[in-house]
């Protein structure tokens, strides 16, 4: 958690304490934000909007895998699965009855729920590792379950959904308001108690439970949402894909969510959305890398395997030397501008 | 009627005897101070009434009612808070933020509520640190509201360890060693704290404690465990002379 700004922001209201945008600095940069983003669908390539439109939904599911993993303290790496389920209850939904969206949605968050009770009973017995891989456990059996849809209904090269949205823009919106819905929703869980109460179940559960925190209910709870979050997004993902096949929800997709959350920098928010932004956009970036060598042609057979070191490459540096992930970097950006012509901190505490 | 009441507490880990046989009653309002040597099982005591361990034998009463191996978050619910020997708070949270965490029991908002920021939840939160403002006032750490508390010395992270058992309003409050790694200086602004605690707010304690000045100076009752059997009991200045507990203490006289 970064100091008190420096000066000049006296608070003199109890609701400073908790607005989500503190300062006049804080405000004028959401409001440039908003322009940008506002300003982006009537100027950007096809191409770029469809890489802003999968951020977007990146965006949906890492912050639903950073309130679990980042605030609660749960490991999941079923990240994946839930993704599946949310997009194959959505195409199950349209092949069958040929459901509409608004009726797709709804079950595709029902389902993430109840699999998130699943997901999450395991964490009352489970930590660390081992809880990991009981999720993981999860994710196979999602997988299964679809391949076998997909098998015994002749679907083997996946399911082809209409989604009721065409236009690339209309998409841009669609997909804005979600991750916008989820950024605020989990804004505000973490600025009330069940936030707190997340942080103090991964702080130490001992403790958590003497302030009177039922450890199981928030444990479920964050799992809950989690899924539910994330099996949304699946949703989104299948209508924009218009595709849904079980080789897009590798166990590589759940690496990738797991590397937003920590490349992002663990318990924040900014971070979940930064670091989705990062690893969507990462793969293309060593594409445009790899085509600018100088003989792009003996490197093209290996994309793949370049895209796949250099990804673990970057993991393994973010986990050495900036545990802090991107935020970290960024809040040390601020505190140089912001402190500028000194280096150091200002007295850390006034001991 | 007792505030808190233990009857033939025993608590044993496999062959290994913890408690044997401890009975108090903690009467409104008093500081009772329970005291031996070390592994006397003084903590143990307090987890056995907060629900941390279950006891093997024996029970526990809260203002009558049975309250035995009742879990930890509902002991906590009923109105029986604790500290930590550590401190065991939210280091990369403000002493606000603690504080608020330690308020978990009060607040009611549901859980709509708290994802939409409904008014009901905004009012709440306002609330509350209204209430969370009040004890920082009681223990004089207001300037300290927006420190991340692993900023702050140990001396102050163990008083806002203490704030936050305050924040649960409770009716009965179990002290672990507050004392522990302190200053003399930090010691006297616990002193004072306890002091103003069972005066103005008049809530019951159970004080676990090695310090005996301390102990002599502020207790109302003391409570000598060693090696989980009770030894002695009563007011401060007749307990810290029995030659049983001076044996306890310092070892017998050698023949």
């Amino acid at each position: 958690m970064s100091l008190p700004r420096a000066s000049g922001y006296f608070r003199t209201r109890y609701d400073e304490d908790f607005r989500l945008l503190d300062t006049r600095t804080q405000r004028a940069a959401f409001g440039l934000f908003a322009l940008c983003a506002l300003a982006l669908p009537f100027v950007a390539s096809p191409f770029v909007l469809d890489l802003a439109n999968q951020v977007l939904l990146a965006v949906v599911g890492a912050v639903a895998l950073m309130l679990l993993t980042g605030y609660a303290g749960q490991i999941s790496l079923g990240h994946a699965g839930l993704l599946a389920a949310g997009a194959y209850t959505t195409g199950i939904l349209f092949k069958e009855l040929g459901a509409p969206w608004w009726v797709t949605l709804p079950c595709a968050a029902a389902v993430g729920a109840l699999l998130g009770v699943i997901f999450g009973l395991p964490s009352l017995r489970l930590r660390g590792l081992y809880l990991a891989v009981s999720t993981l456990a999860l994710h196979f059996i999602v997988i299964y379950l679809g391949n076998e849809y997909e098998t015994k209904r002749g679907f083997s090269t996946g399911v082809v959904i209409d989604a009721p949205i065409v236009d690339a823009r209309a998409w841009y919106a669609a997909l804005f308001a979600a991750a916008a819905v989820a950024v605020l929703l989990a804004l505000n869980l973490l600025r009330t108690k069940t936030g707190r109460a997340w942080h103090a179940i991964r702080g130490k559960e001992a403790v958590a439970e003497a302030l009177g925190i039922n450890i199981p209910a928030y444990k479920l709870l964050a799992f809950v949402i989690s899924a539910t979050m994330t099996s949304v997004a699946g949703c989104l993902f299948a209508y924009y894909r218009g595709f849904v096949s079980a080789e897009a929800f590798s166990l590589f997709l759940t690496i990738q969510y797991v590397a937003m959350v920590i490349i992002g920098g663990m318990g924040s928010i900014l971070g979940a959305v930064l670091g989705a932004i990062f690893v969507t956009l990462f793969p293309y970036a060593i594409e445009y890398l790899v085509a600018s060598v100088p003989t792009p042609a003996a490197w093209a057979n290996s994309l793949f395997a370049v895209n796949y070191a250099a990804f673990g490459l970057v993991m393994i540096v973010f986990l050495l030397y900036e545990p802090a992930g991107l935020v970290g970097i960024w809040r040390r950006l601020q505190d140089y501008f912001l402190l500028w012509p000194f280096k150091r901190k200002p007295l850390a505490a006034s001991q | 009627m007792a505030e808190l009441e233990l009857r033939e507490l025993h608590l044993a880990f496999g062959g290994l005897k913890v408690l044997d046989g401890v009975s108090f009653a903690l009467e409104s309002g008093e500081l009772l101070a329970l005291i031996g040597p070390n592994g006397a099982g003084k903590t143990s005591v307090l987890n056995c009434i907060c629900g941390i361990y279950r006891p093997t034998g024996g029970e526990v009463f809260f203002r009558g009612a049975h309250i035995t191996g009742a879990r930890p978050h509902a002991v906590a619910r009923l109105g029986i808070a604790r500290t930590f020997q550590h401190g065991e708070l939210l280091p990369h949270l403000s002493v606000l933020d603690n504080l608020l965490v330690g308020r978990h029991t009060r607040l009611t908002t549901s859980f709509i509520g708290q994802a939409l920021f409904l008014p009901a939840a905004r009012a709440e939160e306002r609330a509350q640190r209204e209430a969370a403002e009040r004890i920082l006032e009681f223990v004089e750490l207001e300037r300290y509201r927006h420190q991340p508390v692993g900023t702050l010395g140990f001396g102050r992270q163990k008083i806002v360890g203490f704030a936050r058992a305050l924040a649960l309003e409770p009716k009965v409050l179990l002290l672990d060693e507050p004392s522990a790694g302190l200053n003399r200086e930090e010691r006297e602004d616990l002193a004072r704290h306890i002091l103003r605690i069972k005066h103005e707010l008049g809530i019951a304690m159970v004080w676990v404690e090695h310090d005996m000045q301390m102990v002599a100076d502020l207790a109302d009752r003391l409570y000598v465990l060693n090696y989980g059997v009770p030894l002695a009991a009563g007011v401060p200045d007749s307990v810290l002379k029995d030659p049983r507990v001076i044996e306890a203490y310092l070892g017998g006289a050698r023949a």
